[in-house]
């Protein structure tokens, strides 16, 4: 009898795990959907207007939500991956693709999301003879580079968070500062994607670190993306 | 004075071409649009190029410039290129 007992428990319990496994899986799916979807309608939304105006802000501003895109593609992929199969039967099977790849892939794209957002409003203070994105390509690649080949990308991705962290926030300050409109701008809009954008990083990368915020994360990054969804189609007037 | 932008210079030599629905000479396009000759040049190029303007011939055969449809459609965008421009401070 304490056997069979003992084996219903232990089975409601694999169930139970198997049950907050999917639900972990569904929460998954539905945010990178839900971001996917925000940034898609916003490179889209606005290809009329660049096609017409060929303006490089524009264009600079729809590729970082392009990038984005492609950033929460691969981190619901490794997410997917990891959360469904067992993390060591992946790295049996193809070690190179989930571990290497997919991590120096996801890196770039989050990093060159955020430099994209930044490059389309600072790029009008710089010599207009030059376009100088791809110096953020060429950091965006040696990042990446540097911390799938580092033994320890974890440590490096952090310190390299919290010096990037350090620079748009005194960017986003200046810029902020400078700026006719005040009040709830779109540099605090800005800032705050930064903040959860690095937070979604860490979730990635140190899953512990934000293991009880995970939920209240992923809906503020959700409803900071709206704002913008909202935003981009007040002004196009939603085409 | 201010400057205009590129933008708004655009916008200024295709409402000057549209207020002549029949085309209008290169000549008084040049007068109207404020710009040096050769800054007139480049911006006549791009125009073409955007495909926002074409050259068709007058009646008595002399060179005019007309407005296409995506001219039409960049008049019609104008305000809305520009309240996109100023919202996100691009």
């Amino acid at each position: 009898m304490p056997k069979q007992i003992t084996g219903r428990a232990v089975g409601e319990v694999g169930r139970g795990l198997g049950q907050l496994m999917n639900q972990g899986l569904q929460i998954e799916i539905i945010y990178a959907f839900v971001i996917i979807i925000c940034s898609l309608m916003i490179y889209f939304g606005t290809r009329e207007l660049y096609k017409l105006s060929g303006h490089k802000g524009i264009k600079y501003f729809r590729l970082g939500f392009l990038f984005f895109a492609f950033a929460y593609f691969f981190r619901s992929f490794i997410k997917v991956v990891l959360l469904y199969f067992n993390k060591e039967e992946i790295r049996a099977i193809a070690p190179f693709l989930f571990g290497s790849v997919t991590l120096f892939v996801f890196i770039y794209f989050s990093v060159m999301a955020i430099f994209y957002l930044l490059y389309s409003v600072i790029w009008k203070k710089l010599d207009k003879k030059l376009d100088k994105i791809w110096i953020f390509h060429l950091i965006a690649l040696i990042i990446s580079f540097i911390l799938v080949s580092s033994g320890n990308p974890i440590v490096g991705y952090l310190l390299l968070n919290i010096l990037l962290f350090g620079c748009i926030i005194f960017m986003v300050y200046k810029a902020y500062h400078q700026s006719k409109k005040k009040g709830f701008n779109l540099y605090v809009i800005y800032g705050l994607l930064v903040i959860f954008w690095i937070l979604n990083i860490l979730d990635i990368l140190v899953p512990s670190f934000v293991q009880g915020f995970q939920l209240l994360i992923y809906m503020a990054s959700i409803v900071v993306f709206l704002m913008i969804v909202y935003k981009v189609i007040k002004k196009t007037g939603s085409n | 004075m201010v400057k205009r932008s590129k933008l708004e210079i655009i916008k200024d030599i295709l409402e000057i071409i549209k207020e002549n629905n029949a085309g209008i000479r290169p000549t008084p396009l040049l007068r109207k649009s404020n710009l040096s000759s050769k800054r007139y040049n480049e911006y006549f190029k791009d125009l073409i190029e955007k495909g926002f303007v074409r050259e068709i011939r007058g009646k008595r055969g002399e060179r005019m410039i007309s407005l296409t449809e995506r001219g039409f459609k960049f008049l019609d965008k104008y305000q809305v290129i520009v309240g996109f421009i100023d919202e996100f401070e691009l």
